[in-house]
């Protein structure tokens, strides 16, 4: 009887895939674990204004989310939309798996500066921007005290690393956290520097690759530097286990996001501070956008459009804001609320003044190619396997070939 | 008598056994150790055995974080046994052929079976998630199961064939000269012997089940409900941070009822069976 | 109740349509499950495939691969990695299941307690197994310290050499308990009489593992280090959890570089090449290795 079965079925599955077609069912795909109560009340609300439309609001771990958008896609049974990074946007834009985003004007216009950048590809929005994030360096005011140097913002690379050689020579721990791991966020943390010092990755304007510049080797030169002051071995560690040794007072300093002060142990006393900016630029940082993002081939993509702007503004979207301890999105007072979360605290305020000369998450295609430019020619410096001079004229010509 | 060891030789046994235990049991000391700690201080240097923030409280947390925790615990133990047991149904008689018969394509067929090994189910996902959809089988306890068996069978032929091969030919032959049929020779006669075999391939699959639902799982299904205990886990982890204590504290309970299964079952694994069996 | 059995020429043919018999189920099962994905693969190998299609492009992938100088240096990396992960799993599990195999109190729960590593799902393993590693934080660096073999932490995962070797320590840690446990039914299978008969004719224990055990054990050897090679060779989150085959790909097998290229990227044709590549190097190396296997059980007399 199963033999039977399974051979007509095999037959009609010789004849092409049959995607089983329901009464309008919107498919959402989230991240996380339980879902997020400002989301629930947006399906409720949306469903309530259209009759006989349901939405599917699936939670998916973090870590396999993403994956799981990009396999249903791929697979020829899309989500109506789904919460992706939005760096993967470019390569679903390529490979026509998504609709371009409708962001009407005046949202456009509340949006923090650059943030758009992370969706825009030559002129088109792709994406809903939904999470947003910066990032500044924490120090350790304890172990400055301890090294003898007073605990204050350093302005330049050269201030830091006298600051970071006090904390190394005179204490137990580190000067500073150095992220070289195989792993996403040690491209980040680099950027952090680069973008500190002027430099490049993509022109936005043209699309050339511009990482083989003066100001890349700056920053690659001064990695080279931090290596003396920083954790053993920095290829082991990545970002989030530098949170770990910053927790147990093992390095005076580090990069991360504004979760960091919910994530560090309470007993430690620190100041957050704008990352310092080389001798090419000024204090910048990295701006990363999560997205929301519409899939074609739903059938119906107009419903898919609402449901992703309703979440991504007003309420909701300030909800996850201030839930998710993120930099703001918005700047919500030109949306008409008064008593933000971030007003009159100077902790957000770094996060929020290096917006303007931020720099985005590059917009590329082959995303992993980039970030194994990146992670070889950092590990390059921190192993010493090359100059810098190499390394950085070999990124750029990878680069090419990744674009 | 022959079992009789010096006292020396019992003191170098427990002392090797004892390394060879220390080496496979470090990782678990550590996660141990994990999920006792706070989650603000999960790492100290340099290394400390204890500390005063010491808690078993992660264990009573994991419940709250993960409500679905038990459930998850549930889902995988079913769904191993239920591919288990689908496997083996399929491997005895076949890896018994591949054992005693002769046929045509023999080799080769057997080399097709493990060449199926040599492809991992990541690469085949996206194929296999298409022939799913049109069975119907997403989103079900099936959508797990299934591949499961698929990729088990393989190993599953492979590994008994060779514990069938040892069972004395003499057996069965003095099985057929009585008249019996091929059939009741295999239940009667072979299966019996052969169960130190039955029982460690029987535990090789489940294992290899337990450890490959996880692909499986967040791929093809979709119901939380159904979900075994690896993709749970993955709920531990947040946006940017994850909470180790309480992720290991699960980790090492969801293994207490294999670990308990196979304490009741080892002793099945019992000394060779055909002492004095074949004597003319 | 005793039907009459066939004899003659008949009951070769009946052999083979009864073998064919217990093994259609199996078969049916695969084809159904797999060969269509197989298919598949095979098919977008010759593509460029990206994540929304793509066209076909002959064989140009498989030069590419043949071309790359980086891709020979990862099919070596990837057999010196299971000719050494597998050598010490079997050695471990020989030593091991002889072990677990004396008669002596306690060993009911020695055997339990081999299990761990095989049935804690990878992932959290491997977790454990970086934090093992960790020079600021891990036990080892740590102990090491305190006894004073090295003067400051270590990072195991930090170099080139130290995390290969890292992980092939902590693959080992994964396949040995499966390697032990089979081994010791395999030598739970060996028949007293043997043993005795030896025993009483004065032979030593070292004598009687030798000549008895090995050569008895032999097909589960055998067949044991064939599945474990398969397994070791296309091992992935061991070292995907623990360096993601870094740093500077001193970890990167086969299976990783597929991984990358495949889902990485999305590039589904240059992936599916390497998967075939992966697929026709074991295919030989299976080959080579069941010819052995032929010779040795003509050897050791297994019918």
């Amino acid at each position: 009887m199963k033999a039977l079965k399974t051979l007509t079925i095999g037959a009609a599955m010789l004849c092409g895939t049959a995607i089983s077609a329901q009464a309008e069912e919107l498919h959402f795909i989230m991240c996380g674990g339980e879902a997020f109560q400002a989301d629930l009340d947006v399906v409720k609300a949306f469903e309530a204004k259209h009759d006989g439309v349901t939405v599917n609001l699936e939670q998916v771990p973090w870590g396999t989310c993403q994956d799981k958008a990009l396999t249903l896609a791929a697979a020829g049974n899309p989500a109506s939309i789904a919460y992706m990074g939005s760096r993967t946007l470019r390569q679903l834009a390529a490979n026509d798996l998504i609709v371009p985003a409708q962001i009407n004007a005046d949202t456009r216009d509340a949006y923090q500066p650059g943030i758009l950048n992370t969706v825009t590809i030559s002129g088109t929005e792709w994406g809903y921007p939904r999470a947003f994030s910066t990032k500044s360096m924490f120090i350790n005011c304890d172990l400055a005290e301890q090294a003898g140097v007073a605990c204050e913002a350093p302005k330049t690379w050269d201030d830091m690393y006298a600051m970071a050689k006090a904390i190394n020579d005179n204490t137990d721990a580190a000067g500073v956290g150095l992220a070289g791991k195989d792993f996403d966020n040690t491209m980040h943390q680099f950027l952090n520097y680069l973008y500190s010092n002027g430099g490049t990755v993509i022109d936005t304007a043209t699309g050339e690759a511009k990482l083989d510049s003066k100001e890349t080797r700056e920053t690659l030169e001064f990695y080279g530097k931090l290596v003396d002051v920083a954790q053993e071995g920095p290829t082991a560690w990545e970002r989030s286990q530098l949170t770990e040794l910053y927790n147990d007072s093992k390095i005076g300093m580090y990069i991360n996001g504004p979760w960091g002060r919910g994530a560090h142990n309470e007993s430690i006393n620190e100041i957050t501070v704008p990352v310092p900016h080389g001798p090419s630029g000024t204090n910048g940082t990295l701006l990363i956008t999560d997205s929301i993002a519409v899939f074609k081939g739903t059938g119906h993509e107009d419903l898919a459009h609402e449901l992703a702007t309703m979440l991504t503004t007003g309420d909701s979207q300030y909800a996850l804001d201030t839930e998710w301890g993120l930099t703001p999105i918005f700047d919500y007072e030109k949306l008409g609320r008064s008593d933000t979360y971030y007003k009159d605290d100077a902790y957000w305020m770094t996060f929020i003044d290096a917006i303007p000369a931020g720099g985005p998450e590059p917009l590329v295609e082959d995303f992993k190619s980039l970030q194994s430019v990146f992670t070889n020619m950092i590990q390059g410096i921190i192993l010493k396997d090359d100059t810098v001079d190499n390394l950085v004229t070999i990124a750029g010509e990878e680069l090419d070939e990744a674009l | 008598m022959m079992d009789r060891y010096t006292k020396l030789q019992l003191v170098g046994i427990y002392a090797a056994i004892a390394v060879f235990l220390t080496f496979l049991l470090l990782p678990f000391f550590e996660m141990f150790m994990a999920s006792l700690r706070p989650l603000e201080h999960l790492f100290r240097s340099p290394y400390q055995f204890w500390s005063d923030d010491f808690s078993f409280q992660a264990y009573r947390d994991m419940w709250v974080t993960v409500p679905l925790l038990g459930r998850y615990i549930m889902n995988s133990i079913f769904i191993s046994v239920s591919v288990t047991v689908l496997t083996m149904i399929l491997v005895v008689p076949a890896a018994y052929a591949y054992a005693r018969l002769k046929f045509p394509f023999k080799s080769i067929s057997l080399g097709i079976f493990l060449g199926v090994n040599m492809f991992t189910g990541a690469v085949l996902l996206i194929p296999l998630y298409r022939v799913l959809g049109t069975m119907g089988l997403l989103n079900t306890y099936w959508a797990m199961i299934i591949p499961g068996v698929a990729f088990l069978i393989p190993t599953g032929i492979w590994l008994l064939r060779s514990y069938l091969e040892k069972i004395p030919v003499e057996l069965e032959e003095a099985a057929y000269v009585d008249g019996a049929s091929r059939m009741y020779t295999l239940r009667r006669v072979v299966l019996p012997l052969a169960v130190p075999g039955l029982i460690v391939v029987a535990t090789a699959v489940f294992i290899g089940a337990y450890a490959q639902q996880f692909l499986f799982a967040i791929t093809f299904n979709q119901t939380r409900e159904y979900q075994p205990l690896p993709a749970g886990l993955f709920e531990f982890i947040g946006y940017q941070t994850v909470t180790w204590n309480q992720m290991m504290a699960a980790a090492l309970t969801g293994v207490l009822p294999v670990m308990i299964i196979f304490l009741f079952l080892q002793k099945y694994l019992v000394a060779g069976l055909t002492a004095g069996a074949v004597k003319e | 109740m005793k039907p009459p059995r066939p004899s003659g020429p008949n009951r070769k043919l009946s052999q083979g349509a009864f073998a064919w018999l217990l093994i259609a189920p199996a078969t049916l099962f695969i084809l159904v499950i797999v060969a269509w994905p197989l298919a598949e693969t095979f098919r977008l190998s010759f593509t460029n495939t990206r994540l929304g299609g793509g066209e076909y492009v002959g064989f140009e992938n498989y030069i590419d691969l043949a071309e790359s100088r980086k891709f020979h240096a990862t099919i070596i990396r990837t057999f010196y990695w299971m000719f050494l992960s597998v050598s010490l799993k079997l050695v471990l599990g020989l030593i091991g299941a002889t072990l677990l195999n004396a008669a002596i109190p306690g060993r009911a729960l020695f055997r339990t307690l081999v299990m761990p590593p095989w049935v804690i799902p990878m992932a959290i393993g491997m977790i454990g197994w970086l934090w093992l590693y960790n020079g600021a934080f891990g036990v080892l660096s740590g102990a090491a310290q305190y006894v004073g073999i090295i003067d400051k932490a270590f990072e195991f995962l930090a170099y080139k050499k130290s995390a290969f070797y890292s992980a092939v320590v902590a693959d080992v840690w994964v396949g040995t308990p499966m390697v032990t446990l089979f081994f010791l039914a395999a030598m739970q299978g060996v028949s007293r009489d043997l043993y005795e008969a030896a025993w009483v004719d004065g032979a030593s224990r070292w004598y009687r593992f030798r000549r008895i055990t090995i050569p008895q054990i032999m097909p589960v050897i055998i067949s044991m280090s064939l599945l474990s090679a398969i397994f070791t060779f296309n091992s992935f989150e061991i070292i995907w959890i623990l360096t993601e085959g870094g740093p500077r790909g001193a970890t990167t097998t086969m299976i990783i570089d597929t991984y990358k290229v495949a889902i990485g990227n999305f590039k589904f044709g240059e992936g599916s090449a390497r998967t075939v590549v992966i697929v026709f190097l074991l295919g030989i190396f299976s080959l080579i290795y069941l010819f052995f296997l032929n010779k040795i059980n003509k050897r050791y007399g297994v019918k």
